[in-house]
């Protein structure tokens, strides 16, 4: 039945399926892995870096960008549909702030993206967006916000989530080990979402990205020397977590 | 009847049978040069079995050269670097040949000449252990076959946003009597290609095998889906081969690396 109904955009399928939407949905699975988390006083993106070619040079490979000072998004799925939006996100940022004198929220911008991609799961002779968003900043009001959309144009948001290859494996991690006192201060939280990547990135420390951003601050990208030492700690605690279950059973 | 988009008319299957099935054979009507074609190209296609070192042809039947007690085949980068990594990885497995083939679908122009780099299939067997390849007779063979697919060919009346990737399904023959290491494979799911064909050679020889099918959303070769074969290790056929699976993972690791191919449409 799908193969008479997934090759327009515009067109339902009897059981109401729009199959292209759901293939993108796909799409984005192909991206590696992109955590977010909303803290009491910090947001964080940690995203799984790609290995890059020897010959290329990295910094035209970035997951995590920034929309205005106060707003990042980190991305999965296709990278020239992700610059795309980001252009028209970045573009939507500075013509708010000229026409109404205030910065955007974070949940206008993810409003922007969102009715964006919606769009385009309603035009003829356009594909959706293969890309999902995690969106965080801090608003004014002086509160964190973090928002995920999908390549339906749907948005929501969340404490954390995870998108990309095996989101879901992470996702249930945060799940587990999201808590009000892991979050309550920005050292926990940003080691909650080294932790997450770990539990599914293949080479380790090496392979993460991250970046924060505290209230009133503009946004960090952790260099890979802070990055090591969050992961070398986590391995710390680790080890002694098992030495005290080891102590507990003899 | 018929769906239309962009003004493209499109015809509906119709399982009782076409009412234009006249109208519709005199188009698919074959020209005499259409079958000629055909046979020449049927007569292009062949499958060879060689031994690489020496680049000489081996006798037809492999089998019956090396008779065997337990047959592993492994088809699909997933579950190959599962098997070299975790399999090969202990003890020393010599090649006694592989298998190369040419037919109409084959991306080669030359077929006089298959390079010996474009092997198909290659054929192990276990040096130390010459009873995994002794004079028992077929009956005796155990096959075990693995394979990957993916999830999205998997039909379930289940949320798939409930399923746990990757997961592995089992279908085994009539003749094997141990019980598999994960759920069998429910019904509408079916396997297609070269497993299903192995499969089914055993069921119709009375050959007890076993297929572990992987359901990945990682179709490229990925850490996660090989280590999904991992509880097949545990089996009979396997527990004997497998001795060092810190070691194993390592070499996986090495595997991957080797194996990543750049490519910057997804971020």
């Amino acid at each position: 039945m799908a193969s008479r109904y997934d090759r327009a955009i515009t067109v339902f399928s009897p059981d109401g399926h729009l199959f292209q939407v759901e293939y993108a949905q796909e799409a984005v699975k192909k991206g590696s892995t992109a955590v977010g988390i909303r803290g009491t006083n910090i947001v964080v993106l940690g995203v799984e870096k790609k290995s890059v070619a020897k010959l290329q040079d990295e910094r035209t490979v970035r997951k995590i960008c920034a929309l205005d000072d106060h707003v990042c998004m980190a991305f999965a799925g296709l990278t020239a549909d992700a610059r795309v939006v980001i252009n028209k996100a970045r573009v939507e940022c500075q013509s708010h702030k000229l026409t109404v004198e205030d910065p955007v929220t974070v949940e206008y911008i993810t409003r922007f993206i969102a009715t964006l991609k919606q769009k385009y799961t309603q035009s003829n002779g356009r594909r959706p967006f293969g890309i999902s968003a995690l969106i965080v900043g801090f608003d004014d009001d002086g509160i964190p916000r973090l928002y995920q959309t999908d390549p339906s144009g749907t948005y929501h948001a969340w404490k954390a989530n995870a998108i990309g290859r095996s989101a879901k494996t992470v996702r249930e991690f945060l799940e587990k080990n999201y808590t009000e006192d892991a979050i309550a201060h920005d050292n926990e939280a940003i080691k909650l979402a080294i932790r997450a990547l770990l539990e599914v990135v293949q080479s380790g420390g090496k392979n993460i990205e991250l970046a924060i951003i505290r209230r009133n601050q503009p946004l960090k990208m952790f260099s890979a020397k802070e990055i090591e030492l969050q992961v070398n700690e986590i391995e710390k605690e680790k080890e002694e977590a098992e030495k005290k279950k080891s102590k507990k059973t003899t | 009847m018929a769906a239309t988009f962009f003004g493209e008319v499109v015809r509906t299957p119709c399982r009782a049978g076409t009412e234009d099935e006249e109208e519709e054979e005199e188009g698919r009507r074959e020209t005499p040069e259409d079958r000629e074609v055909r046979r020449q190209l049927a007569r292009k296609r062949e499958v060879r079995l060689f031994r690489r070192q020496t680049k000489t042809m081996l006798e037809v039947s492999l089998l019956e050269k090396h008779p065997c007690s337990k047959f592993i085949i492994a088809i699909g980068n997933n579950a190959v670097a599962f098997l070299s990594s975790f399999v090969m990885n202990s003890g020393t497995w010599e090649e006694v040949g592989c298998a190369k083939l040419w037919n109409e679908w084959c991306r080669t122009t030359d077929t006089a000449h298959l390079s010996p780099t474009e092997a198909f299939c290659v054929f192990y067997h276990l040096k130390s252990n010459p009873s995994v390849f002794g004079s028992c007779p077929r009956r005796n063979m155990q096959v075990t076959i693995l394979t990957c697919r993916h999830v999205t060919d998997y039909k379930t009346s289940e949320s798939t946003s409930s399923l746990h990737t990757p997961f592995l399904k089992a279908l085994k023959t009539q003749n094997f009597k141990e019980p598999p290491f994960c759920s069998l494979l429910e019904q509408p799911n079916i396997v297609h290609d070269l497993p299903a064909a192995v499969l089914s050679y055993c069921q119709v020889w009375r050959i007890p095998a076993i297929l572990y099918l992987c359901y990945t959303d990682v179709m490229k070769l990925d850490l996660i889906t090989v280590e999904a074969f991992k509880p097949v290790l545990s089996s009979r056929s396997l527990k004997c081969l497998v001795k060092n699976i810190p070691q194993s993972t390592e070499i996986l690791k090495k595997l991957m690396t080797t194996n990543e191919i750049q490519s910057n449409i997804y971020t």
